[in-house]
């Protein structure tokens, strides 16, 4: 009788373990409660690594408060660095209508800067509100993490807030679209991140890290960024300025970075895609076993440098190149020392 | 009796979950499985930069009889920092295997890589010889 019993008794132990080990059930949905009382959300809207003096940081603020229970009274946004000249938050609340448009309305005072806290008060009666705030990246939060802290005021006394970050700002810098030519503005330096012609180029010798040139012989040569002290077979026909003699590592790369593709105002299918560089790929990549020249470059194509001196890494990515010997440049550039 | 029966039936248990056993086909040290086939051949041959972009200027030429792949790369070509791609005939592998990118800047004395057949009773050495534009 014993023996029936755990006979009975052990296979349904195992099946209580393989019950136990699947048979989790996924907790259903629950409609949340619908708001009632002051509340607020934030999302960044801006991608891509924080880069000082380019893109500011976008956010969206969105508050609201139940009708009965009064109305936004005003909204501030509190930085850990104080924001550069032209961070604001909206004054304008936006609201996307059918055909997908976002439509602005504004709702209250111009915001103001004190400090590191930037604000708007509401000067219509109004109980939900979404504001943008832009927030410009100042030279001094350079390679430091900075946060911010929203917050929202209603006429019955109430206030909410919600903690952005922290964000690390970028030790990056970035050049776009500078012009180069063959034998003309054709010396590239990486430390000023401008492009010299050979008086420039002469009054500056120690700065100058690559020469652009465009040769149709041999056929493969064609766009080229070769450093000064290469081979004389990678620069032909180049008579370089007295002084200009620096050799850096040069890597060809094949990343249409988002950044540097970027035209103001537009976003093409690349920008789209997302594909950014950002500090730690400079700080991981490895030059040591590159050339100082780079042949035959393409049209949204790329090098990694880095300069003699060890000091800078950089992206140069060609935005553009024309058969008469010119193209147009953009430089992402990392100091490492 | 007891004890039996619950080793019987854990044993029952797991088998259920374990049971299902591949053939017993021959693997080599890499996990690869030998099969019969005797064909050891490079079929074709890639050369591409740091980019991605091919490097070569024209269609490499492999002579299966000299065991030899002859490459002509485009001026300027960095070959420290290449990406050799070796087609096989079917089943075969490669030594060294191809990790990463490599040095092929010795142009004095090329490398040499040996195609095993699918078997692994054939091994043929190829030389990759490699010259510029």
């Amino acid at each position: 009788m014993k023996l029936k019993v755990e006979l009975i008794k052990y296979p349904l132990f195992l099946l209580l373990i393989v019950l136990a080990a699947f048979g989790c059930k996924e907790k259903e949905y629950a409609i949340p409660d619908p708001v009632s009382q002051l509340s607020n959300d934030c999302i960044k809207r801006s991608l891509g690594p924080n880069l000082v003096g380019f893109l500011p940081i976008e956010f969206t603020y969105a508050m609201a408060l139940p009708k009965v229970q009064g109305k936004l009274v005003s909204a501030q946004v509190e930085a850990s660095i104080a924001g550069a000249a032209g961070t604001f938050l909206e004054n304008r609340s936006f609201f996307t209508n059918a055909g997908g448009q976002d439509i602005p309305v504004t709702v209250a005072t111009p915001s103001v800067n004190e400090a590191n806290k930037t604000r708007v008060t509401f000067n219509v009666d109004t109980n939900a509100a979404t504001l943008r705030y832009f927030y410009t990246i100042p030279e001094e939060a350079r390679g430091k993490s900075v946060s911010f802290t929203f917050s929202a005021t209603s006429s019955d006394g109430k206030t909410v807030t919600f903690n952005m970050g922290p964000y690390t700002i970028s030790k990056m810098d970035i050049k776009r679209n500078l012009a180069v030519s063959n034998n003309n503005a054709a010396y590239i330096s990486i430390e000023n991140m401008v492009v010299y012609n050979a008086t420039d180029a002469a009054a500056n010798p120690g700065k100058v890290d690559l020469v652009y040139l465009y040769r149709t012989t041999p056929t493969s040569f064609t766009h080229a960024l070769v450093s000064p002290a290469a081979e004389a077979q990678y620069l032909p026909g180049v008579v370089l300025p007295a002084g200009v003699n620096r050799s850096s590592k040069i890597l060809k790369a094949n990343i249409i970075e988002a950044n540097l593709v970027r035209s103001f105002g537009t976003y093409t299918s690349q920008t789209a895609s997302g594909v950014y560089i950002d500090d730690k790929d400079f700080m991981d990549i490895n030059l040591s076993a590159s050339p100082n020249y780079a042949t035959g470059l393409r049209a949204e194509q790329g090098t990694w440098v880095e300069t003699s001196d060890g000091k800078y890494r950089a992206y140069i990515f060609l935005n553009s190149i024309n058969t008469n010997g010119s193209a147009v440049i953009s430089i992402l550039r990392y100091t490492l020392q | 009796m007891a004890t039996y029966l619950k080793i019987a039936f854990t044993l029952l248990f797991f088998t259920i979950f374990i049971s299902c056993k591949k053939g017993d086909l021959p693997v080599d040290e890499d996990g690869l499985l030998i099969t019969g086939r005797t064909e050891c051949a490079v079929t074709n041959f890639e050369l591409v930069g740091s980019d991605f972009i091919t490097v070569r200027s024209k269609v490499p030429t492999i002579d299966t009889t000299a065991q030899i792949v002859n490459v002509e790369v485009l001026f300027g070509t960095d070959l420290k920092n290449v990406y050799p791609q070796f087609s096989l005939s079917t089943d075969c592998k490669l030594e060294p295997k191809i990790t990463g990118k490599m040095d092929l800047s010795d142009l004095a004395n090329p490398k040499t890589f040996t195609v095993i057949s699918g078997n692994r009773q054939v091994r043929k050495p190829y030389k990759l010889v490699i010259k510029y534009q």
